[in-house]
């Protein structure tokens, strides 16, 4: 693919929608493109790939470019034209790849068992950094608690699961995804509405973000 | 949850906005964001919703980083090859 001068957008999706040949010729050229971006991405998450043999990689990486070139091929309507058509196929590889790096890393964790540990009362001790200044340390012990009492109180079951899982453990959103059997944008939203909560019970307490953040040497 | 990860969390909780994108919106918007990274504008001026969301989402976030990088390297032409990459697994 490196070889010729690029293909223009408009050279991409007319060549992607002809037929005979020039399309045959156009979806085996995007192939490589895609194979290409999957590789560089799993070469980027090899953290999560520790069990997997070079062989299992490698096939990994042509499966996830067999995804998303099926993907990019069905959404071709989709491209608006507002950037590279190339970059917008490689968002599919990338996507895909990672989708599957995160599953390899996280499969042989119970998530069960992570979600539902009660971590809480062990991250507000490793949180408190005692600070020499007493009355500082009296407000972070404040600030925690009020925190503590809003994410025990004020979210909901499964919100107080996600915020867990995402702030506490670094679970990445698709795991839980995948293990609630949901979508991306449901948990998302749901932990929008879970931050939102949280904010909102904060500014309620008489909280201000930047007294906060500085109380805790955040933004340092 | 060690330090880092609280300051993380407490600063997650003070950028909530009321009305925040999804990440199906962010997918069909970072395209356009690395491109116009990648031509020297000013990505987040232009979609400040979409830098909001990479802020706040950790998977969204990091596949624009990969994306990002992926594109500029082929601009510079340091893109590994195909065989490159694949022997180095």
């Amino acid at each position: 693919m490196d070889s010729r001068s690029p293909r223009s957008n408009a050279e991409w999706l007319s060549a992607l929608r002809s037929s005979g040949a020039e399309q045959a010729d156009a979806i085996t050229e995007l192939r490589a493109y895609v194979l290409r971006a999957a590789l560089y991405s799993l070469r980027r998450s090899r953290g999560n790939l520790g069990r997997l043999a070079p062989t299992e990689v490698n096939q990994l990486a042509e499966d996830c470019a067999q995804d998303a070139l099926l993907a990019i091929l069905q959404r071709l309507d989709d491209f608006r034209g507002d950037s590279r058509f190339t970059t917008w196929a490689y968002s599919f590889a990338v996507n895909t790849a990672l989708v599957a790096a995160r599953r390899e890393g996280w499969k042989s964790v119970p998530l069960d068992k992570v979600i539902d540990s009660p971590r809480l009362d062990e991250w507000t001790a490793e949180a408190d950094r005692t600070p020499a200044d007493p009355q500082r340390l009296a407000l972070q012990t404040e600030t925690l608690a009020v925190i503590r009492e809003a994410i025990d109180h004020h979210l909901s079951a499964r919100q107080r699961q996600l915020v867990k899982a995402v702030f506490f453990e670094g679970v990445p959103l698709d795991e839980i995804v995948r293990h609630w059997g949901s979508n991306r944008n449901a948990v998302y939203k749901l932990l929008h509405d879970a931050r939102r909560k949280l904010k909102t019970h904060l500014e309620e307490r008489g909280f201000g973000v930047q007294e906060t953040l500085d109380l805790f040497g955040v933004g340092r | 949850m060690t330090t880092p990860d609280f300051d993380r969390f407490l600063r997650h909780i003070w950028q909530t906005e009321d009305e925040e994108i999804s990440c199906t919106e962010c997918f069909d918007l970072v395209p356009q964001y690395v491109d116009l990274e990648l031509a020297g504008q000013a990505p987040a001026s232009t979609l400040p919703r979409l830098k909001q969301h990479l802020d706040q989402c950790g998977v969204c976030r990091e596949e624009y980083q990969t994306l990002r990088d992926l594109a500029r390297l082929e601009a510079e032409g340091r893109l590994p090859s195909t065989d490159e990459l694949r022997n180095s697994f």
